[in-house]
């Protein structure tokens, strides 16, 4: 298990900038050695990790091009090692269902310091 | 009231104010203070009727999230707050994070994200509560005339009558309002009850 003063990967996927900082500075508080990238969209977000594949990954669902769900499973059939958490403010249970049949945590949004623990604590959890 | 049955205007009310009551939950997570909502309002109008009073949109100018759902039925939902209110809101959201001199900055990206969230947080309860899946558009921040708004939405929609559902949020300490409200039009009614009347039967 990863202990947070480790140096660690994350992507950031979402497109909004005002997500993507707030995850990023909730993370860098617990986490203040990680190396953090973003991207903007699902494409963006697979050449990135085609390049260098993160630790964990954080996805949202609803952005332009392809969705974060669609996004999510191809990074993970080519690299099943990255934890996924997928935050998103469409809850609905198909959204959920689908997160878990990919092996990825589903968070739902607003980003706070108390969602963004959750995905801390999957990605610690995940061997 | 023919449009719907008692039963079915009763069902659909109780449906919004679930979601609306998930959609207060999240607000109330961003601002960090207890979100009130009012009695959920639904019915149906003339387009032509639709307006800022027979809305109750006590604000000649208001921020506006839009987004539509896209699904059995489409509907065209927003989130207002006045114009000053949606600025501290903002700066709620973003904490600590960023000044006050520079909430502006974020203003239009930090308001497409909170109604994102808002208005998902209550159409994806909605959806589960009626079995279905419903696509969303990305959201689009305006800040405008009240009545502009609304018409522009109204005349994008094209259709004599439409369904509105109505409920406001209030921030008490804040003296905060905002309005969720969703247009549904009457081609997509059908659809509407058609779900209701499953969820009805299932009860």
């Amino acid at each position: 298990m990863p202990h947070r003063n480790d140096i660690k990967t994350l992507l950031i996927v979402d497109d909004s900038r005002v997500s993507r900082m707030l995850i990023r500075n909730f993370v860098l508080a617990k986490c203040p050695q990680w190396i953090i990238t973003d991207a903007t969209n699902g494409d963006e977000a697979l050449k990135i990790i085609d390049h260098g594949t993160p630790n964990f990954c954080t996805m949202d669902i609803n952005m332009p091009g392809i969705i974060g769900t669609d996004a999510a499973e191809q990074i993970l059939s080519k690299y099943p090692g990255i934890s996924i958490a997928i935050f998103s403010a469409n809850i609905q249970e198909s959204h959920r269902t689908r997160a878990a049949a990919l092996g990825a945590k589903f968070i739902a949004k607003p980003v706070t310091e108390k969602t963004v623990a959750q995905a801390l604590d999957f990605f610690e959890g995940k061997p | 009231m023919t449009f719907m049955t008692e039963l079915q205007l009763d069902a659909l009310t109780e449906i919004f104010n679930i979601g609306a009551g998930r959609a207060a939950s999240s607000l109330s997570e961003i601002v960090g203070e207890e979100v009130k909502l009012s009695v959920p309002h639904v019915k149906l109008y003339q387009s032509s009727k639709i307006n800022a009073e027979v809305l109750s949109l006590n604000s000649a100018r208001l921020g506006a999230v839009k987004q539509s759902f896209i699904g059995p039925f489409n509907a065209d939902a927003m989130l207002l707050f006045t114009e000053e209110r949606a600025m501290e809101i903002v700066h709620d959201m973003m904490g600590s994070q960023v000044s006050i001199e520079d909430v502006a900055e974020f203003e239009q990206e930090a308001m497409c994200e909170l109604g994102n969230i808002i208005l998902n947080a209550c159409l994806s309860s909605m959806a589960d509560i009626l079995n279905i899946s419903l696509e969303s558009t990305l959201p689009v921040y305006s800040v405008g005339e009240t009545n502009a708004t609304l018409q522009q939405i109204i005349s994008e929609a094209n259709q004599p009558m439409m369904l509105v559902l109505h409920i406001d949020l209030a921030i008490e300490k804040r003296l905060s309002q905002g309005y969720l409200v969703f247009l549904l039009s009457s081609s997509s009614l059908k659809e509407l009850l058609i779900h209701i009347d499953r969820f009805i039967s299932a009860i």
